[in-house]
């Protein structure tokens, strides 16, 4: 009797231990699963157009402000999709805007709390002006010659990018507070990997369309696939 | 022991106290400020502090909306400016714009206004400021200078303060602030009108930390080497005068020979410049709240057959009259009166009355010069068969122009020019780029100008020949005196 309790005792911590143990890093988690996301957008794509009147070697000669791409099937491009009740590690991976062919690129950038690499590849001056309340608000010149900054962006917050300089450059800065995040493509597509298992919340963000949120069941080595469809 | 505990923190508070405020920095009492906000400030920044007070619309820059907390002026790292940041403003006003300078209102009454300003963003204040530090001052010199036109050049100043700082670069139409309103680079040869001042040190620093709510950026992170932001200081420190140096009397030099038509010409560069302030027209409807001309300079010349007047201005559009595109010319104008009168009776400043009509010399962008009479803004009558030349030029944001007229009039309705008399004179400009026409424009009242008389060679022979005579003489009393004796 007491050897049989014994047993059960020790299988109640083994299996204890072993779940505990099991009880993944959700970053690394094998246990997770995929978020695929599709974000349709039923509205015409938004283009300003803007004649440069400077620097047209390298900006061209018309500016193309893009703020509502939408691509095959609807697909909405520049979507920031986030599962803002997944909690893990930052990503270490560095995010970097560019600044080419005066625009951001890219357009959107998602990341977490951390360094920002921005980088001037067009050999004239440009001035990166932040808007943003919860970090400090950026305005630094970045001459030609100064071709890598780097922003510290410490707490969640989507930030606007402009330039003075060339007033069409528009670009944004997500700034989330879960490493589960990705933009959409031009299909409107996007896909989350290792997604903690369990009842998550999925969020999307445009510039231009707002945000929408759906709850999901995340199963581990599944995947789930929700569809956003953003109105105006 | 808790005694000592207590003196120690007591002692410690102190001294973080201390060292927290600034040289003559005071704590201000909110309330007190209050008082003296309401009545000389809230027309403005409104009684909530956020700008909108009942003379805000008409103001451009846009009185500031202390709510936000963000501060042009500061002398600090983060967003937030120190106590005495705020009261230099406020005893120096924003130079350029309407904010005037406070230094009339007692020092009390201007810490009490800090604190009070303060409290309509108290959050934003939690933060505390961190001082700017500055690199180590580098002294003005030739070398100095040619670095920091060599880093202008580099770090693209003139996109958007153009390539002689004339504020005409090509992002100026493009350029908003932080709230989306349309806002103006800052005309680098004219340090007076430079917000935080036109010092050198006060150039460094708004170089160093940017202008904040506007596109201006921070730049120390952004040269090669820390000391170009002095180089720079310096550069544009020599762009132009700490003041104006206005003028009060003009005067034309009387000239032997020809008088050059050449705007351009070597002749009108050897000549000091005339500086005269203009200001909106602000009497009757349209009004011109925020002009765009601020200053012109003349030189003027004349000799036996006619007078020339150079007149330079800064206009940061070059525009011509289309009507396709609504847009208005450039114009400049000399006003006097029709005929010089005896006595001190001038007829009305703006552009005359009913009864006593002016004479202009008109030049428009695009037409060239003209003469006209005018008995107001909105009754100006061309006048033919005149005499008058007019050619400008325009580069880098500044026009130049020579208007040249016979000194003898050819007829009544137009005044003759005659040395040694002061002869009532006065100007109008309209930007057409910034939509100035008709009576919107900027002025000035009347001024007296002066030609004067030919210098003939005779100062400089009379009185040398009298002290030689004079010394002849008295060596001839001597002998005279010695003889006798």
């Amino acid at each position: 009797m007491r050897r049989a309790l014994g047993v059960v005792l020790a299988a109640a911590l083994v299996a204890g231990v072993a779940l505990f143990v099991q009880r993944p890093d959700p970053v690394d988690a094998q246990g997770g699963g995929t978020v695929e996301v599709t974000v349709t957008y039923n509205g015409a794509p938004v283009v300003e157009k803007l004649k440069v009147n400077k620097d047209t070697e390298k900006c061209g000669t018309e500016a193309v402000i893009e703020k509502v791409v939408v691509g095959g099937n609807k697909g909405l491009a520049n979507a920031v999709v986030s599962v803002p009740t997944a909690k893990g590690a930052p990503k270490m991976a560095k995010a970097t805007v560019d600044q080419h062919g005066c625009k951001f690129v890219p357009h959107v950038t998602a990341m977490t709390p951390g360094d920002l690499e921005l980088k001037n590849s067009d050999d004239i001056l440009h001035n990166i002006h932040t808007y943003s309340t919860a970090n400090p608000s950026i305005n630094k010149a970045q001459p030609k010659f100064k071709k890598v900054m780097m922003e510290k962006f410490e707490k969640p917050e989507i930030i606007k990018l402009t330039c003075d300089v060339h007033s069409w450059m528009l670009g944004w800065v997500a700034v989330l507070p879960t490493p589960f995040f990705a933009v959409s493509d031009a299909s409107g597509a996007a896909k989350i990997e290792n997604v903690p298992a369990g009842k998550q919340t999925v969020e999307v963000w445009h510039e231009t369309l707002g945000k929408q949120t759906k709850e999901v069941d995340v199963k581990a080595g599944q995947v789930v696939k929700v569809g956003f469809e953003m109105k105006k | 022991m808790r005694a000592i505990v207590l003196v120690g923190a007591l002692a410690s508070a102190v001294f973080l106290f201390a060292s927290a405020s600034p040289a003559g920095a005071q704590a201000g009492d909110a309330q007190a400020g209050r008082a003296v906000y309401e009545r000389k400030c809230a027309l403005c920044h409104g009684e909530k502090g956020d700008g909108k007070g009942p003379g805000a619309d008409l103001l451009d820059p846009r009185p500031r909306d202390f709510t936000t907390g963000i501060y042009k002026i500061r002398t600090t790292v983060n967003k937030t400016p120190t106590d005495r940041d705020l009261f230099d403003v406020i005893t120096r006003g924003m130079p350029g714009t309407f904010m005037p300078a406070w230094d009339v209102l007692p020092e009390k009454d201007r810490w009490n206004l800090v604190a009070y300003l303060k409290a309509f963003a108290a959050d934003k204040f939690k933060e505390a400021p961190k001082k700017q530090e500055l690199p180590k001052e580098v002294a003005s010199s030739p070398e100095s200078i040619r670095r920091g036109k060599e880093m202008y050049e580099a770090i693209e100043c003139n996109k958007c303060h153009g390539a002689e700082g004339r504020a005409d670069g090509p992002s100026r139409p493009e350029l908003k602030d932080e709230w989306g309103h349309p806002i103006r680079p800052a005309n680098l040869t004219k340090r007076w009108t430079f917000r935080g001042g036109g010092g050198r040190a006060e150039i460094a620093m708004r170089l160093t930390t940017g202008v904040l709510g506007t596109p201006m950026p921070s730049f120390i992170d952004s040269v090669e080497k820390p000391d170009d932001i002095w180089h720079l200081a310096n550069y544009l420190a020599s762009l132009g005068p700490e003041s104006p140096h206005y003028a009060t009397l003009l005067t034309a030099e009387a000239v032997n020979g020809d008088i050059p038509a050449d705007p351009v010409a070597e002749f009108w560069k050897r000549m000091a410049p005339q500086n005269i302030p203009l200001v909106g027209q602000v009497t009757i409807d349209p009004r011109n709240f925020n002009p765009s001309i601020d200053m012109v300079a003349l030189r003027a010349a004349w000799n036996d057959k006619e007078v020339a007047f150079h007149v330079t201005w800064d206009d940061p559009t070059q525009s011509g009259a289309d009507a396709a595109k609504k847009a208005s010319p450039d114009v400049v104008s000399l006003q006097f009166p029709q005929k010089v009168a005896e006595g001190a009776d001038r007829p009305y400043f703006l552009m005359g009355g009913d009864a006593d009509a002016v004479y202009l010399l008109r030049w428009e962008n695009g037409k060239g010069a003209t003469e006209a009479s005018a008995n107001g803004p909105t009754r100006i009558v061309p006048l033919a068969g005149g005499e008058v030349t007019g050619q400008a030029a325009y580069a880098n944001g500044q026009y130049r122009l020579v208007l040249k007229r016979p000194l003898v009039s050819k007829g009544p309705d137009r005044p003759t020019f005659q040395p040694a008399v002061f002869l009532p004179i006065a100007f109008q400009a309209w930007d057409g780029g910034a939509g100035e026409t008709g009576a919107k424009m900027s002025l000035t009242s009347w001024y007296y100008l002066r030609l004067e008389e030919p210098q003939s060679s005779r100062r400089f022979v009379v009185p040398p020949v009298v002290a030689i005579l004079t010394f002849a003489a008295m060596l001839l009393v001597v002998r005279v005196a010695n003889r006798r004796a």
